[in-house]
């Protein structure tokens, strides 16, 4: 292109590489932050063995057919049964998860953590990326992109005429927002690394509902035919043995 | 579990600080992770660290759990003195930690003061009544002070709450076999055959009570179930070839009496084929007692 604008390479000092070391650097703050503020979960005793009763009532449906008849049954009862039975949850006794979010103020103080050190960084960044850089071009990117591109890469320049390839400063912050989590586990290890944008997706389908899960695995277990594995066993082993002996 | 090529870096790691070779620190942190019972090395190379300052130092925050890791070795080889200084060393720098007194009541139980451990214990338990190494402890002080019916009961209680813990179940199984309560035992089995269904030893495990316990359908069951051992080990399980030959054998005076006709024999030959296969493995692997074994087999009437 003839007309390339030529950027200042005090732009390259002053706002390039100061916006990421800050985005770096507010990212490590963050994470020692939030390890700080991170209260050590105290599961409920009820929830443990919701959990421990379907990775049981699983197995059993699994192994279904590794143990008599009579043991299959006696357990079946005992998770499904109408009156007492593990699985069975009474109606309407099923836990809304977010009544069961605002009835438990240590899960909500919990969440308003995770926001709290998520969004006040967030919100405080950009406001100052808006006033101190708002309307720069700061980068070129060294190939064409289509316009689709511009709402990407120039937030913040209302200017149609000016090529795709160059990249405005708020752009690049939230280029940086989003881009700096592989740097982020190399800097703070692999689990350490916070992840803003899946954090956001868990904002919306925040829990599990435990009665539901329950309901599923009691459904698997109702339906299932059981079928001894052992007598098969035996001939099995007898040409096992057959060979062995040969 | 410990995979195979863990093994042999752990022991190659043995073998270079055995020798001399350095590489202590390396080898301390394998036992640490693969969590293996290495307490007589473990005591004397970590205690080699920490008696040298320069070394200790160089660890960093490390140091703290090496300290951990050289008090529990020591309990475990009744260094009880050791133990305690590493200890005192641990409570002076967390003075509040919860994990420090959980090695405290450790001490204590390696002591012997049961009675100051159980309450040493539960208060921590207070704390953090889901704490499953705390539980685990107080069937073991159960077991250690001889009362099998406490530690059922302690076991009980934990299964309640995590009964998809298959190693308590294992336990609760071996108890019950010491007891003689075979019927629970069995039931236990069972809850190992489900949560892992190829694993020869819970099946051979399961068999032995079932033939325990008796009784024709039982009978059945057994064969079946070492049947089924034989099958996952391929053939090399010793115990079970025998297992076959004294259930075939008690299966067949106890419908002696009866008619014929209930003889629900899916492999006939079984029998005959198990003992073959055990006086082929006498003759390679030890031939001085095939007389031994056949005239075992042949009280058997096989």
């Amino acid at each position: 292109m003839a007309e390339d604008l030529v950027l200042d390479t005090a732009i390259r000092d002053w706002v390039l590489i100061p916006l990421s070391v800050v985005m770096v650097l507010i990212g490590i703050l963050r994470y020692f932050v939030s390890k700080l503020m991170r209260s050590s979960p105290s599961p409920d005793a009820k929830i443990v063995k919701e959990g421990q009763v379907i990775i049981r009532a699983r197995s059993l449906k699994a192994g279904a057919n590794f143990i008599p008849l009579r043991s299959f049954r006696t357990r079946r009862l005992y998770f499904s049964n109408e009156e007492n039975g593990l699985l069975h949850v009474p109606k309407g006794q099923g836990t809304n998860p977010q009544a069961q979010m605002f009835s438990d103020p240590n899960m909500a103080m919990d969440m308003m953590k995770k926001n709290l050190s998520m969004i006040i960084p967030q919100t405080l960044t950009f406001a100052w990326v808006n006033f101190f850089f708002s309307g720069f071009v700061a980068a070129k990117i060294p190939f064409p992109l289509t316009q689709r591109f511009r709402s990407m890469l120039q937030n913040g320049i209302d200017l149609s005429t000016v090529d795709v390839s160059y990249v405005s400063s708020r752009s690049w912050y939230f280029l940086n927002l989003f881009g700096l989590r592989g740097l982020f586990s190399l800097i703070l290890g692999d689990e350490n690394a916070i992840d803003d944008t899946q954090r956001m997706m868990q904002m919306g389908g925040f829990g599990f509902d435990a009665s539901k899960s329950l309901g599923a695995e009691k459904d698997g277990l109702d339906i299932i035919q059981h079928d001894w594995a052992l007598p098969r066993f035996e001939q099995r082993a007898e040409s096992v043995l057959r060979k062995l002996v040969k | 579990m410990v995979t195979k090529t863990e093994e042999t870096e752990l022991n190659q790691l043995e073998n270079q600080v055995e020798n001399g070779g350095g590489g202590v620190w390396e080898y301390l942190c394998l036992v640490r992770k693969l969590k293996v019972r290495r307490s007589e090395l473990v005591l004397k190379h970590g205690l080699s660290i920490l008696n040298d300052p320069g070394k200790r130092s160089a660890l960093g925050p490390d140091e703290w759990t090496l300290y951990e890791q050289v008090a529990i070795a020591a309990m475990d080889c009744q260094s009880l003195a050791v133990a305690q200084n590493c200890i005192k060393v641990l409570q002076k720098k967390f003075p509040e930690s919860k994990r420090v007194g959980k090695i405290e009541a450790l001490l204590l139980e390696a002591k012997g003061m049961w009675e100051e451990a159980e309450k040493a214990y539960s208060i921590l338990l207070e704390d953090n009544p889901l704490d499953q190494v705390i539980h685990k402890r107080k069937v073991a002080m159960a077991k250690a002070q001889g009362k099998p019916s406490l530690a059922i009961e302690h076991l009980n209680k934990y299964l309640e709450v995590f009964m998809a813990d298959h190693d308590a179940w294992r336990e609760l199984a071996e108890i019950y076999v010491s007891l003689q309560m075979y019927k629970q035992a069995a039931f236990c089995y069972e809850e190992l055959i489900l949560s892992q269904p190829t694993l020869p030893l819970y099946h051979l495990a399961y068999a032995e009570v079932l033939y325990t316990i008796g009784g024709h359908e039982n009978l059945i069951a057994a064969r079946k179930y070492y049947a089924s051992t034989i099958d996952l080990t391929g053939g090399k399980s010793t115990r079970a070839l025998l297992g076959i030959c004294l259930c075939g054998s008690a299966i067949a005076q106890l419908s002696k009496g009866r008619n014929k006709e209930d003889k629900d024999m899916a492999a006939p030959e079984l029998q005959s084929l198990a003992a073959t296969a055990l006086e082929k493995e006498y003759k390679q692997k030890a031939p001085a007692k095939l007389n031994l074994l056949s005239s075992a087999l042949r009280s058997l009437k096989l």
